[in-house]
């Protein structure tokens, strides 16, 4: 089994197709992932399920490999259960999560502010444009530079997870950038299109990151990397200094909708 | 009924019974992975070199008897700063210490390891007291050790 675990699993999946059955039934799509270099011991590690998930799957996967021979469960015990109950990040990988809810709740009142064209078009306007700069300097910039320059450094970067990651974050600047020329033209339709499917990709990167690829990174990094990428994150909030301007923002703009609402 | 800690749980006299969960005797000789002296708090300086850019340990004085793989699990590649903080005079000095070494000697982590016992975690609330008043911010991490030398809790606070 061994060798089996660290092939790729694309050419796994050309040998032996159930597999692929067997990752779509566990809610792993291997199937439809467009490179499929990762490994199959990563891929059970990187998707963070639970113990006993955990325990079912390799069974399954095992005995559709050797049909032939008597495998046996292994059994989850206490400790196991215990150790994946909670998630808990070290305080650098803290940080992003913290930074993914002000984005997430920047994300909640993007349908609110288009409504909003409506009601007063130059204050909608004004938040759409200082919702483009707090995705490009705080969700881009800030936060997906802290990913993509430190992070993501501490880890093989050819990995599937990351090179997701990457086109992520390239697909959200490109959205952006149309939200921008909506904004020039006050072009309505642009701007509802491409803040909607922004708003898609960061919630479903956002929950894979905080859910699978952060918790699977913290399992893995010593003390000494954890007091690095904390020093390398606090050097990069000192040079930028833009956390406290944009939680601002997103404050004022949840207190006027919420008002108008009420 | 002998009690010699009085009404305090830190103190209270207990027995424990052989341990040897192999049933056998262990063999080879380990190296020890200190590499400083001093090791007491008093006694260590912030300036000194192996504390720069440092991962810290602040150990309860207690931890390294509990613990049977204190020097290969924790100790290894770390600074040293040991202290009982039930018994030690002049704690304040403690917490300006930790302050100079997160502030100065530019520590990249704390580690703070200290018995179950509930005064012992005046260890870690010094810790947290030290932080609070630092200019720079470093990761905490805290680790609980059970009288009989098994890992209770090991989290970053
Ligand atoms: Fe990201
Ligand atoms: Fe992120």
């Amino acid at each position: 089994m061994e060798k089996y675990l660290n092939q790729g699993i694309k050419p796994l999946i050309e040998q032996f197709p159930v597999l692929g059955d067997i990752l779509n039934k566990y809610d792993i799509g291997c199937t439809d992932c467009t490179g499929g270099s990762c490994l199959l011991k990563d891929v059970v590690a990187i998707h963070n399920v639970s113990p006993q998930i955990e325990a079912d799957l390799m069974y399954e996967i095992e005995k559709a490999i050797y049909p032939e021979r008597d495998v046996v469960k292994r059994v989850v015990t206490e400790q196991d259960l215990q150790e994946k109950k909670e998630l808990k990040y070290s305080p650098p990988v803290k940080q992003l999560v913290d930074e993914h809810s002000l984005i997430l709740r920047w994300l909640d009142l993007v349908e609110d502010v288009l409504a909003y064209i409506q009601v007063d078009s130059e204050q909608a306007w004004q938040w759409i444009a200082a919702g483009a700069d707090f995705s490009r300097n705080y969700a881009d910039k800030l936060h997906h530079s802290k990913e993509e320059d430190i992070l993501f450094t501490y880890v093989d970067q050819s990995l599937e997870i990351i090179q997701v990651m990457y086109e992520d974050h390239d697909h959200g600047r490109s959205h952006i950038k149309q939200v921008y020329k909506a904004v020039e033209n006050q072009d309505v339709e642009l701007a509802e299109k491409h803040l909607l499917a922004y708003r898609a990709l960061l919630r479903e990167h956002i929950k894979k990151e905080n859910e699978i690829l952060f918790p699977w990174m913290d399992r893995n990094l010593t003390d000494t990397q954890v007091g690095q990428l904390f020093a390398q994150f606090a050097a990069v909030n000192a040079e930028l200094q833009v956390d406290e301007k944009y939680r601002q923002f997103v404050l004022e703009v949840e207190d006027k909708l919420k008002k108008q609402v009420s | 009924m002998f009690n010699p800690g009085g009404g305090c749980p830190g103190a209270r006299m207990q027995v424990f019974g052989q341990q040897s969960e192999t049933g056998q005797e262990e063999q080879g000789k380990r190296v020890s992975q200190l590499r400083q002296w001093p090791v007491q708090f008093h006694l260590v300086s912030p300036q000194a070199p192996y504390f720069q850019g440092a991962d810290l340990l602040l150990s309860a004085d207690c931890v390294a008897y509990a613990l049977a793989d204190f020097h290969k699990d924790y100790l290894k590649g770390r600074g040293l700063a040991i202290a009982c903080p039930k018994l030690d005079h002049n704690q304040e000095l403690y917490v300006e210490k930790l302050v100079q070494l997160v502030d100065d000697a530019k520590i990249n982590t704390l580690t703070v390891m200290i018995m179950q016992v509930p005064c012992c975690s005046g260890l870690l609330a010094l810790a947290k007291k030290a932080l609070s008043q630092a200019q720079r911010q470093v990761p905490v991490k805290a680790i609980v050790v059970s009288l009989q030398g098994e890992i209770l809790s090991e989290e970053w606070v």
